[in-house]
């Protein structure tokens, strides 16, 4: 076992930088809005923002001083705690994905952040390490990777003992470590990015909001009048302004895109696959393959129309990276169709997604248009009783409650239409959805539970739903309503057949 | 192993029906009581009109509720199966709604046996089983067999598959 260390001293600067950041509001508040302002509360202010920040840099060095890590070959050894300590050791094994999330202050230092996240419930769920050395980071990374690939050999031997030569496997997956890139965003995939994304349209509220705060100070309203007047006295100034707007919305849309979804790559080696983005600060991703509970596959309405699809990779351990907008959830939100496709399989072997897939009986239509939609019946009882006039239309009521219902059944239509399953061996394919469909599939020993119900409706006309329960964080139910009753019985017989796949623990 | 796709063999004991009864007697009685001091209460000091509806719409509900606490107690017991091998727990049941549930024994984190004071009364105990999603219960079997089914569900669980 390695001797304990301290996290890295920057971490104390981070800290602090991060309670800087979020208290120059209070700061300017009180000592420059009210510099002159000698009332007490303004006074006390001052003093109680004295205390605390100087509470808060001691905490920060103390929590620095007393907060140490190790690790051996096998598992973390995590310490903590000023007054009550709390030692925790949690094993490799556990972890189930790796996020690495390196902000542009921590690219300017040479230094990254990376965090292991396990399946256990609670707040101990993942391994911090809020400021690393890239090398320190590299390091922890390969012992937690090694040890997996370790795990793997060994039980690989034991199921198949004639393979007696777990050390000669571990020296080949090494010289395997070339990883394969399946994908990086072209130009175009980029361009199509900004424009599916609406990213566009995040010019006019940001400059909006951007005004508003600005006005607060200065008395911009006055100035913009005059260039208001100006404007409004011929219609040219009008076009020009409107296409200029139109023009550096768009720009703004394929630099932000640019910035978010460039430097995208998605690669993978024997053991695992790697997700890495960003431009100005970085993130990236590691599960191992064996670690993935399931992938969904989600359309939206306009990525339907435009051919595109979203990949998500469901894992055990939480995906986030913390609050900034730097979570890696999926693969790539706007992957053409038929390659999201082909790079499931690609990635993760024994995933083969078959596109031709059962669809419902006709009959599971009439059903679902029969039963009442609670959403309209509620929307409809408050809109008779406080009977609004929109835009001075006196039969408001009604109006909004047939586009409202219309809206349900050509949700429902669509939802029917959508609907699709599949057995394919030991792997499941759900899809359903109106507007927004998804695609879930898993194998079935990654399935933890299933659940087959049946309302007195649905006995009536022979059909039965059922549902599936993998692991994630929070658990994941995936669902299927309506299927025939032959197919959940097919189902059910199916999941009993989960016993040929799973493997046994023979430590135990 | 059982026959595939067949129903669970299993039913609960039939003592279930008398404990549910006496069960819905009691709690029906303390709702009575209550519902009573709150009519009384409002006749007395003559609160709001609005509290009167809603009085009485509690006391409608109350006597719905009341038929189906009589009606209900053999049909739960009719609709409730359940049955377990070394590699599944096999639960079934619903009036209305039919539920099966299949859960296999390796993701069985802990099982656990609760009896309340009138359960005791009827030899009856409940089984409950929760697996890393959610948690599942057998409502009022034979307390010998709750006790049994714990051990054996136990030791099928004991067996770990390889964590992934």
């Amino acid at each position: 076992m390695i001797a304990a260390q301290r996290h890295h001293p920057i971490q104390i600067l981070f800290k602090i930088g991060r309670l800087i950041r979020n208290s120059v509001f209070i700061f300017l508040v009180l000592f420059v809005f009210q510099g002159d302002n000698s009332s007490l509360y303004v006074v006390y202010g001052r003093y109680a923002f004295f205390l605390f920040f100087l509470w808060f840099l001691v905490s920060s060095v103390l929590t620095w001083l007393t907060t140490t890590y190790a690790l051996d070959d096998q598992r973390f050894y995590l310490r903590r705690g000023i007054f009550s300590k709390t030692d925790q050791s949690i094993p490799f094994s556990k972890v189930q994905n790796i996020n690495r999330h390196t902000s542009f202050a921590h690219r300017l230092l040479g230094l990254t952040s990376i965090r292991f996240e396990t399946g256990i419930a609670g707040e101990d769920a993942s391994v911090k390490f809020e400021v690393v050395t890239q090398n320190e980071a590299a390091r922890l990374e390969t012992a937690v990777q090694e040890q997996k690939e370790s795990l793997v050999s060994e039980v690989r031997t034991n199921v198949d003992r004639a393979d007696a030569a777990p050390e000669t496997e571990r020296v080949i997956r090494k010289s395997q470590e070339e990883r394969v890139i399946h994908f990086q965003p072209t130009r175009r995939d980029l361009l199509k990015a900004s424009m599916t994304s609406f990213s566009f349209l995040l010019l006019v509220p940001l400059l909006a909001s951007l005004y508003y705060n600005v006005s607060e100070f200065f008395g911009l309203e006055e100035r913009l009048d005059g260039i208001g007047a100006i404007l409004v006295s011929s219609p040219w100034f009008i076009i020009l302004a409107v296409g200029l707007m139109v023009l550096a919305s768009f720009v703004f849309g394929i630099i932000h895109s640019f910035i978010k979804y460039g430097k995208y790559k998605i690669s993978s080696d024997s053991q695992r696959v790697y997700i890495q983005k960003g431009v100005l600060s970085e993130a990236a991703f590691s599960i191992a393959k064996e670690r993935v509970q399931a992938i969904e596959i989600t359309q939206t309405f306009t990525k339907r129309i435009l051919g595109l699809a979203e990949v998500k990779l469901i894992s055990a351990g939480s995906l986030s990276m913390g609050p900034e907008d730097m979570s890696i959830s999926s693969l790539y939100p706007f992957l053409p169709k038929k390659r999201a496709y082909t790079l499931v399989s690609e990635l993760l072997p024994g995933y083969r997604i078959q596109e031709d897939m059962k669809r419902l009986p006709r009959r599971a239509l009439w059903i679902r248009l029969l039963v009442p939609s609670w959403l309209w019946i509620i929307a409809t009882a408050v809109l008779i009783y406080f009977q609004p006039e929109f835009l001075g239309i006196e039969n408001t009521w009604w109006i909004a409650s047939s586009i409202l219902l219309a809206f349900v059944f050509i949700s429902r239509v669509l939802d029917f239409l959508h609907t699709r399953y599949c057995l394919n061996d030991e792997l499941i394919q759900l899809k359903n959805g109106g507007f927004t469909s998804t695609l879930f599939v898993t194998k079935r020993e990654k399935i933890v539970e299933v659940e087959i119900t049946q309302n007195r409706i649905q006995r009536k006309f022979g059909l039965s739903s059922f549902q599936t329960v993998t692991r994630a964080r929070p658990i994941h139910t995936s669902y299927l309503k309506d299927v025939p009753d032959s197919m959940a019985s097919t189902f059910s017989h199916w999941y009993r057949g989960r016993m040929k796949e799973v493997e046994m623990d023979t430590a135990n | 192993m059982n026959d595939f796709n067949a129903a669970p063999r299993h039913s609960l004991s039939p003592n279930a029906i008398n404990y549910w009864r006496r069960e819905e007697l009691i709690s029906n009685l303390i709702a009575f009581v209550v519902l009573a001091v709150l009519f009384y209460l409002d006749w007395r000091f003559d609160w709001y009109n609005w509290i009167g509806w809603i009085l009485i719409g509690l006391a409608i509900i109350f006597l719905i509720g009341l038929v189906w606490s009589v009606l209900s107690p053999p049909l739960t017991f009719k609709s409730w199966r359940y049955d377990l091998d070394e590699e599944f727990l096999h639960l079934q049941f619903g009036i209305w709604n039919r539920t099966e549930q299949l859960v296999p024994m390796t993701k069985i984190q802990a099982v656990s046996l609760t009896q309340g004071p009138l359960m005791r009364k009827y030899k009856l105990a409940s089984l409950s089983v929760e697996t890393m999603g959610s948690s599942h219960a057998i409502p009022a079997l034979p307390k010998e067999t709750a006790a049994e089914l714990r051990e054996r569900i136990a030791h099928f669980a004991k067996i770990k598959e390889v964590e992934q």
